[in-house]
């Protein structure tokens, strides 16, 4: 288990949640702690993975983009860590999860469309060893996804 | 897009290749200075000042703290997908989105009508949930659920700014 951010911890990333081009200054002087203090801890929570600081762009701001929940059968059980293991390696996908129920893998990327969709998982994921199937829904609505929070990993 | 949002009514602005560099630093180091942009791109400080300010005035990219959901005290996570009668499904979606533990929501065409991405902070939080939030909303039929027992990436660099 990864520890829990602590009060002071919270307040500077609530900051930052936002705009996180802010200065360590601005950041000191609202919370009425030193630049020092605010350095440190952003510099221990990044260190510590308990927060990634990262550029994100608007998905409204692509021309058909769409987003592909691609479900992952693998051929024998032993074999889901490793295929997992390798899905992550994949640029494209932006989320790769060993899931319990519905698959056995959960990979989620964005494409163009339908013909992209199936261009992409017939060449990148099912070429896969050990991929026995997948099973794609493809977005036509993206309502949300607050990116304040996410599984840190790399 | 089904229902255009506000941020989608914006004026999209045009990319060129530094703004694309700018992009793909920031997405290694959100917090690198511009002095140092600027010197790996070999072009001066206030471009690069004015390029970031252009591209999130025009809500284009944003530079965020992103939280470990672990961190943040969830241990759990779970794609559950949501079928829906009697209601239109992106009405449903936009109910499901006002709740805080559904981080990401997705109307889809297939067996399932939307596809959404929960937390939870343990096995009692999860069943509340479920029963009390997510299954109590109108129009929701059923709800198939499928927990993340390991993640192995979770960084989705393209989101919809507009809910979050």
């Amino acid at each position: 288990m990864r520890r829990s951010l602590d009060k002071a911890d919270l307040a500077i990333v609530g900051r930052l949640s936002r705009d996180a081009r802010v200065s360590n200054r601005e950041i000191a002087e609202q919370l009425g702690v030193s630049e020092g203090t605010v350095r440190g801890r952003i510099k221990r929570m990044e260190e510590e993975k308990l927060i990634r600081i990262t550029a994100v762009t608007n998905i409204d701001r692509f021309k058909d983009a769409a987003l592909a929940y691609i479900w992952i059968e693998v051929e024998r059980s032993g074999q889901i860590r490793e295929v997992a293991a390798q899905l992550a390696g994949v640029s494209e996908l932006g989320f790769v999860g060993v899931m319990l129920g519905r698959a056995d893998i959960l990979a989620i990327t964005m494409v163009r469309n339908a013909e992209h969709l199936a261009e992409f998982v017939h060449q990148r994921i099912s070429v896969i060893k050990g991929v026995r199937g997948t099973r794609s829904t493809l977005g036509v609505n993206f309502v949300k996804h607050d990116y304040r929070m996410a599984r840190i990993v790399s | 897009m089904i229902n255009p949002t506000p941020s989608a009514r914006v004026v999209p602005i045009d990319l060129d290749e530094t703004d694309q560099a700018i992009i793909g630093l920031l997405r290694q180091d959100g917090r690198m200075p511009y002095r140092a942009i600027a010197r790996a791109l070999d072009v001066a400080e206030n471009t690069v000042r004015a390029r970031v300010r252009r591209m999130e005035e025009s809500d284009t990219m944003r530079v965020v703290a992103v939280t470990d959901i672990e961190a943040a005290g969830y241990s759990m996570l779970l794609a559950i997908g949501v079928q829906v009668e009697g209601r239109p499904p992106e009405q449903v979606a936009r109910e499901l989105a006002t709740v805080a533990e559904v981080f990401s929501v997705s109307v889809v065409v297939g067996a399932q009508d939307i596809e959404i991405l929960v937390v939870a902070q343990d096995q009692a939080a999860l069943n509340e949930l479920i029963r009390d939030k997510l299954g109590a909303i109108p129009g929701v039929r059923r709800l198939t659920p499928a927990l993340a027992l390991d993640v192995l990436k979770n960084q989705p660099d393209w989101v919809p700014f507009h809910a979050a």
